[in-house]
């Protein structure tokens, strides 16, 4: 799914998804990342890659601690 | 209520990992043998003769007169061999050792004054631990030289030398040919210490000997060594103890009282070493002793006696390299603090299978399976919890206790046929039988859990009870949650009229038998190999069975599935290891994958032989691993063992299915669940998805309430360029994500399915 993430869009905003600071929390934590969200209505697209990757070993450094 | 250390301490508190081994409560000084021997086997000598001489004050002495009580409680002979040649090996050290320069210790001279009357080796050993901790010592002895009985010995000039190269290193005063006739005479000392040999000087003092503290009746004199019949190597140990205590009594005018024969017991401590070579000792070539090769090949035998058999043989304590005290100490300092203090026990917590194992092979049942099911029970109670660990299987139970319940007494009542037919086992003459399936066996098999019940009822006039026991809840540490599973599982059991249940899970029983022991138990497994009529069918013709951990402490489990399946024909064989984890108990999977992982591979292939087993759990773990497997149930019904592994959302139908066949047998009454409205999507999955969603525990359910949201709310991402939608999910613990394609309104192909379990808080301004 990372190959076309650019072609994706809000159904309901009918509109092309940008990138924006966003606030995650996880166990009490709080972070910040930026993710593709819809610049309209702020719903925020967590593609596979990053869900499986990069939030997968944060969640685990963060269950660690 | 908070969590006292003791709390987590007492779970371990008999382990004696890290103690000192047997051989070393047996000596007098407590010499270290383990830490001597591995320096001796290693060749340093120099710090091998540190250890000793810190310990036994004067090694040669010691290693020419002890009698080695040490050698009797040596784990060696444990398996046939002779105890290592410990004096032996000292005189070797103490030949090789090439730095025996006393140390001189960097501390403050005293100001309080000590006598000590005599010089042989109880007074000597005395004197010379109190002059290093300076404090002012002189030594009356009315002879012209020390070593007191010692000097008649033939290697007195070798003790002679050592008194000296030791003496010389502190400051004693030495009054040599003074004898002391009456104590007046010692009045200005603060402390004194009558330790005059065997017939020795008392001054009236023995009979006010406290033994314990070793203090006479008069204040601040003491008595020790063969005066007070006190063997050799005990007055010279004393020597050091007494000088301990003796301080603390010039500092404080406080008396200590010695311990000097705790933990001897200890000495009888020994471990099993099974599986360990034999070794000859070694027999020096010279008369001399041995040679340095000689002493390091004899020390080499040491077996480094230190109990690990918990850490040897659970793959789980061995990946975390940590032992049961620290644990314990650990489960307590991660309830310490707030939330965002660093906890460091979390992934161990819950990677543990809380299978008994431990305890099984622990000299003293330490289980350290109970201590991490209680840190988990504290860490949930506490909000400290990880929920993504246990949620799959805590909705699952949900799940079983509500909609996947039932229960039911027997059709009709007829007559106790079981009894006429001498079926009853003993005690269970007049009983009532209800069948406790639990929730795994049925979603594997139907089949299993209605012909049981159709087998039970036939022969028992069995009623039935659908439930999940709460091992989910129990080995997620939810407690509460646990306790309300029990409260409910017996209410229904009063209502039936208190029956007997019948089990065909080991993991449903433990937990009976733990907390709700009111509930009289017996295995299917029991009951059916007790009947003559029942003959199973031989699945495999050569098996090895593989029983479940929770049936370790029920042997006539064990033995009834063994009958049924010799019954059979099947050629049984045992494996080395019996009660073993397969790896699912305690729900590690989504806690430590890589643990689970290599758990269920080392069970796999713990046999090269198809396994036999008797817990649906089990069986899932094989087939998951393609290991070839079959219940006994399948050999019983005459079944074809089923290959691979159910999904999730079969797994649930067959629960419901088992639920409607036996409700429409029992109460005649059509069995309707209430239908989710995105219950009737129909979901198209390729083999690799499915094998993705069943990795990650994501049902269908799961997949089709995310799909039927987007698709009812237009909440959805779309990509016009492959025609494909991405939905989301937010659930109570996870955000699932789905990939997918409508087919037809009712129809989607599913892309693919994940989930995170941070959330995001999302922006709409």
């Amino acid at each position: 799914m990372n190959d076309n993430r650019g072609s994706w869009k809000c159904l309901k905003c009918n509109e092309k998804l940008a990138k924006k600071k966003t606030v995650f929390t996880y166990l009490g934590h709080n972070f910040s990342h930026e993710v593709m969200t819809c610049p309209t209505c702020g719903k925020v697209f967590i593609p596979k890659d990053l869900a499986m990757g990069k939030m997968a070993q944060v969640e685990e450094q963060l269950e660690d601690k | 209520m908070k969590m006292r250390l003791e709390d987590a301490t007492s779970y371990t508190a008999k382990c004696f990992n890290g103690e000192p081994a047997s051989c070393s409560y047996a000596c007098p000084f407590r010499l270290d043998l383990r830490t001597f021997m591995d320096r001796a086997a290693r060749g340093k000598w120099s710090s091998a003769y540190k250890t000793l001489s810190n310990a036994v004050v004067f090694p040669s002495l010691v290693a020419a007169l002890c009698p080695q009580p040490c050698r009797n409680h040596c784990q060696r002979t444990q398996i046939g061999d002779e105890a290592l040649m410990i004096r032996d090996l000292e005189s070797a050290c103490i030949r090789f050792a090439k730095n025996k320069k006393p140390v001189k210790y960097a501390i403050p001279p005293k100001t309080k004054s000590v006598a000590v009357v005599g010089a042989g080796p109880a007074g000597l050993s005395f004197a010379l631990n109190l002059s290093r901790k300076r404090y002012l010592v002189t030594v009356f002895e009315k002879t012209g030289g020390w070593g007191g009985a010692l000097r008649e010995h033939e290697k007195f000039p070798e003790f002679d030398q050592e008194f000296t190269l030791l003496f010389s290193a502190v400051e004693t005063d030495f009054q040599f040919n003074r004898e002391i006739k009456s104590l007046e005479e010692l009045s200005g000392f603060d402390a004194v210490y009558i330790a005059t040999g065997r017939g020795g000087e008392t001054f009236g003092l023995k009979d006010t000997l406290d033994d314990k503290s070793m203090a006479t009746g008069k204040p601040g004199v003491f008595m020790g060594g063969a005066v007070c019949d006190m063997p050799l190597m005990e007055s010279i140990a004393l020597g050091t103890q007494l000088s301990q205590s003796v301080e603390v009594f010039l500092e404080t005018g406080k008396l200590t009282e010695l311990d000097r024969d705790a933990d001897r017991i200890k000495c009888e401590r020994y471990l099993r070493h099974d599986g360990e070579e034999k070794k000859p000792v070694v027999v020096p070539g010279l008369p001399d002793g041995y040679t340095e090769g000689e002493a390091m090949s004899e020390a080499s035998r040491c077996f480094q006696c230190d109990c690990d058999y918990c850490e040897k043989s659970c793959e789980m304590l061995k990946s975390f390299k940590k032992k049961p005290h620290r644990i314990a100490v650990e489960v307590f300092t991660d309830m310490q603090g707030s939330t965002l203090s660093s906890r460091t026990l979390t992934r161990e917590a819950y990677s543990c299978n809380i299978c008994g194992h431990c305890k099984s092979v622990c000299p003293e049942a330490v289980d350290i399976g109970a201590l991490l099911q209680y840190s988990r029970a504290e860490r949930l109670s506490a909000g400290k919890d990880i929920p993504a660990f246990h949620d799959y299987w805590l909705r699952e139970m949900d799940y079983a206790v509500t909609k996947g319940a039932y229960a039911s007494a027997a059709k009709e009542k007829t007559s106790a046929k079981y009894a006429e037919a001498k079926l009853a086992p003993a005690g269970f003459a007049e009983a009532k039988f209800a069948f406790f399936p639990g929730c795994q066996l049925g979603a594997y098999r139907p089949e299993h859990v209605v012909k049981s019940y159709e087998y039970l009822a036939d022969k028992y006039d069995a009623g039935l009870v659908l439930t999940c026991c709460g091992a989910p809840a129990y080995w997620a540490g939810d407690m509460d949650r646990f306790q309300k599973n029990i409260d409910q599982i017996l209410k229904q059991w009063n209502e039936l009229g208190k029956p007997v249940f019948v089990f065909a899970c080991a993991t449903c029983e433990t937990l009976f038998q733990a907390y709700m022991p009111e509930i009289k138990r017996i295995s299917l497994y029991e009951l059916m190999a007790k009947d003559d009529a029942l003959q199973p069918v031989q699945g495999y013709e050569n098996a090895a069975i593989f029983d479940p951990c929770n049936a370790r402490d029920d042997p006539e489990m064990q033995t009834s599935v063994r009958k049924l399946a010799e019954k059979a024909g099947t050629d049984l064989t045992e494996l080395p290891e019996k009660n073993r984890c397969c790896g699912y108990g305690g729900q590690i999977r989504l806690a430590n994958p890589s643990l689970y992982e290599e758990i269920t591979k080392n069970r796999s292939e713990a046999s090269d032989k198809p396994y036999i087993v008797y817990c649906a759990n089990c069986r899932e773990v094989f087939a998951s691993r393609e290991k070839p497997v079959t219940h006994i149930l399948d050999m019983v019904f005459g079944l074809e063992p089923l290959t691979g592994v159910q999904t999730l959302q079969e797994k649930r139908n067959n629960s419901l299915e088992v639920k409607r066949i036996l409700m429409k047998k029992l109460s005649g009454e059509e069995f309707q669940p209430e239908p989710n409205p995105w219950d009737s999507l129909s979901l198209v999955v390729s083999d690799d998805v499915q094998k993705e969603m069943d990795h990650f525990l994501i049902s269908a359910g799961d997949v089709k309430e995310t799909v039927f949201a987007a698709e009812s709310s237009g909440e959805k991402f779309v990509d016009e360029k492959s025609g494909t939608s991405l939905a989301c999910l937010i659930k109570p613990v996870l955000t699932y994500w789905v990939q997918y394609r409508m087919l037809d309104p009712r129809t989607f192909e599913i892309l693919s399915a994940y989930y995170h379990r941070m959330r995001f808080i999302e922006d709409d301004e």
